[in-house]
């Protein structure tokens, strides 16, 4: 173990607010970038994981496969995953969205196929004893009623993928990340910060919220 | 059915945000412009310096500059450049000459001799090398005051001696580098005790430095705080190091004429002790790269 | 498939097995950051999160423990122990450890406070004292759910540890850094394959160590909730 050097207390502060002042666009930018990334992967996740979660549910063959391979993406360290795009994506966007649309696919996919699992039988052959057919069913019965599941798995994605973001910002990808490498780069505390600080608030604003949503949309779920 | 907010308005909700989310990360619109330059740099602050001042020299002649700053290493920047993906980058004549030759060893003092070679070596990839600034950055390897004195140290050759007893301390590409570590063994006979991959001239290193982890690390010989952080640089008695002026490294396709002049004024207004200054006012002042950029450009009347 | 060649080749090459970057070396280094974090981490969060949930106190702050440690970037806080501490392996294990923490001390919580009230009730019926009733009543029951917090915990870590060789640190992250900044992908993708079946061999331990430990009729019992256990990614 290496002996600290002392920089914890060598006396310079850890916020110097007159550049936090001075730098007001450049943060917003980097947020602004962070919940695009946060939104779009979500989006994507949640648009592939539904059919295949639905399909994996009505077919159990269909589950080790799909969760297979989602999972082996899952494995891949994002930092690893991210640079594997570069030959073929450039320095854009998607080199960022598509690993990260793909791990929200894992945890999004094994919360739908619980919870369309979970939705009860006899409700089920109500359903179908009042005459809905099968796409009705699953629109109008199912997927309500596995909402709590999904809405429980989206946090988790939410929450996740706001923190794997700041490590897109090594490869010069943009969003709060570049903030706290800023930080390390030029050894100054500030932006380190101010990067922690906006990526946790955003985090913790995004779990309650979904939180809340879920409340809203489905009062009668467990809490939790 | 009490169903306030249902599920289809929450799928709803969602895809208007992902749609909103997408529109707002539009690319600027180029009407009225010169045309698209992207420009990136090292991930070093002199690099993002360098890369401002041509960005913004650029945009003062009416051209639309997307900026890559921090990018990576020319590991990660010649790749790029080659694919197309940047148009520019600050580079350094030398080193850049002996990246591009797979380390041939053509490089040498004599900086004109150097770029012809460097240009040779770029043509086939499309790329150029413009004319060179009078502003050099060499890698150099510098020691702490107190490993100084212990070992007796001015110059590289006196490490031939003690090498085995220090540990080098450089960015991960070191060891394939023929300024770096393959340099050291053939030209000065040095072989280390350890090598530890950290950054050349970060933090990390900085940090190793302070906690005696390292002994000898790789810096840049224009940085401006060495001698605050208690380091000394070792004199390269043998030449491993060559003319590492500043030397912007374009794509043929971008390098009109106007182009080339714009860059080609920028680099002959600049010379060594310029850029320690600039790489002051980031590294020890904590100023952004580009205001430094703009501070510089507007006091010399380049956007007179 | 010359790529997968490649790093096949790469593997297969002596060199990269011996010295102070080869894979012994590096996945030793890898092993021990993530060992010590967590044990460290299983010391401080364990005896806390059993305690509160024996007791049935605070459940909702050792639960939010849970989602505000999830909040927080394993990236960032690692450079934050970097730029307070300096380099070297105390302040990135101290990174880690914070990291480990939240799920144990959440699980165990959980673990303890679904206990069977009516258990606890016969416990005491039958004479038990406190400190017996926790030892040799609760805990035995809470394993499952303890145990799958340690696994979901220590799945993290690992997976995390690849982000020390971001700031400086060793470890197997180091091929994934390096491999990028050298430009040398077949070295990346080999760091990869190494951290994804190190993640996937702590798995397999942790769940044998789970099936050795948890009696039979406990591990029906509470089959459900150790299940619960799901991977957060973090890195």
């Amino acid at each position: 173990m290496g002996m600290p050097s002392g920089l914890f207390l060598d006396g310079e502060p850890w916020v110097d607010w007159s550049w936090v002042s001075t730098h007001i666009p450049t943060i917003l930018g980097y947020l602004g970038q962070h919940v695009e990334f946060t939104a779009i992967s979500l989006a994507g996740g949640i648009i592939i994981s539904v059919p295949l979660g639905v399909a994996a549910q009505r077919r159990p063959g269909l589950r080790l496969p799909l969760l297979g391979a989602f999972g082996t993406f899952y494995t891949i360290p994002s930092l690893a995953f991210f640079a594997l795009m570069i030959p073929y994506t450039g320095i854009s966007d998607l080199t960022a969205l598509i690993p990260l649309t793909l791990y929200n696919v894992l945890i999004l996919l094994r919360n739908v196929i619980v919870g369309l699992d979970e939705v009860p039988a006899d409700v089920l052959d109500a359903a179908d004893g009042m005459g809905y057919r099968p796409f009705a069913r699953l629109v109008r019965i199912e997927l309500p009623l596995a909402l709590p599941a999904m809405l429980a798995g989206l946090r988790v994605a939410t929450v996740s993928t706001i923190g794997i973001i700041t490590i897109a910002a090594v490869i010069a990808l943009g969003g709060l990340g570049e903030l706290i490498y800023e930080g390390f780069i030029e050894s100054f505390r500030t932006p380190l910060v101010v990067g922690m600080a906006l990526c946790v608030a955003l985090a913790l604003v995004a779990d309650v919220s979904l939180a809340g949503v879920k409340r809203l949309v489905v009062p009668w779920a467990r809490s939790g | 059915m009490n169903r306030k907010l249902g599920p289809r308005w929450l799928l709803a909700g969602l895809a208007a945000l992902a749609i909103a989310a997408t529109a707002c990360g539009s690319t600027p619109s180029t009407s009225g412009s010169k045309g698209n330059v992207t420009v990136a740099g090292f991930n070093f602050a002199e690099s993002s310096i360098m890369a401002e001042l041509y960005a913004q020299a650029l945009e003062h002649d009416g051209y639309t500059v997307t900026r890559k700053l921090r990018l990576g290493t020319r590991e990660v920047v010649a790749p790029a450049i080659k694919s197309g993906q940047i148009d520019l980058y600050p580079g350094y004549a030398a080193t850049d000459l002996e990246y591009y030759n797979s380390g041939a060893g053509e490089a040498s003092g004599d900086v004109n001799a150097t770029v012809q070679k460097l240009n040779a070596r770029l043509q086939p990839l499309g790329l150029e090398a413009l004319t060179p600034s009078a502003a050099v950055d060499q890698n150099a390897f510098a020691v702490t005051k107190a490993t100084a004195a212990k070992y007796n140290l001015t110059k590289l050759s006196d490490l031939a001696a003690v090498g085995d007893q220090l540990v080098l301390g450089a960015g991960p590409e070191c060891p394939k580098r023929p300024f770096c570590l393959p340099g050291l063994q053939n030209t000065y006979g040095i072989h280390f005790k350890d090598f530890k991959a950290l950054d050349t001239d970060g933090p990390a290193t900085r940090a190793a430095f302070a906690n005696g982890t390292i002994q000898v690390g790789l810096v840049f010989s224009s940085d401006s705080d060495l001698n605050k952080l208690g380091l000394v640089v070792l004199q390269d008695d043998k030449h491993l190091e060559n003319a590492d002026n500043v030397v912007p490294i374009i794509r043929t396709k971008v390098a009109t004429d106007e182009v080339k002049s714009v860059l080609n004024k920028i680099s002959a207004g600049l010379d060594t002790k310029t850029l320690v200054t600039l790489n002051g006012q980031v590294e020890l002042n904590h100023q952004d790269p580009d205001a430094v950029a703009r501070a510089f450009l507007q006091q010399h009347n380049f956007f007179a | 498939m010359d790529f997968l060649r490649g790093v096949w080749l790469w593997f297969a090459d002596g060199s990269h097995w011996q010295g102070s970057d080869g894979v012994p070396t590096r996945l030793g280094e890898h092993v021990q950051l993530s060992l010590e974090a967590v044990v460290i981490g299983a010391l401080i969060a364990l005896p806390i999160g059993v305690t509160l949930g024996h007791f049935g106190r605070f459940g909702n702050l050792a639960i939010s423990v849970s989602n505000i440690g999830r909040a927080i970037p394993s990236y960032g806080l690692l450079v934050i122990a970097f730029t307070a501490f300096g380099f070297g392996d105390g302040p990135i294990v101290l990174a880690l450890t914070a990291l480990a923490i939240p799920p144990m001390v959440t699980n165990s919580y959980v673990a303890l406070s679904e206990v069977d009230p009516d258990i606890k009730d016969a416990a005491r019926g039958m004479g038990y004292r406190e400190l017996a009733q926790l030892l040799r009543i609760e805990l035995p029951l809470a394993v499952p759910l303890i145990m799958a917090g340690i696994r979901t915990s220590a799945i993290q870590v690992v997976a995390t540890a690849t982000v020390a060789a971001l700031v400086a640190g060793g470890g197997l992250g180091r091929y994934i850094v390096d491999g990028f900044a050298q430009f040398d992908y077949t070295k990346l993708f080999a760091g990869a394959l190494l951290v994804a079946a190190l993640a996937l061999a702590t798995e397999l331990l942790l769940s044998g160590l789970q099936r050795l430990l948890v009696p039979r009729g406990i591990r029906l019992l509470t089959a459900s909730a150790s299940r619960r256990a799901t991977a957060f990614k973090t890195a």
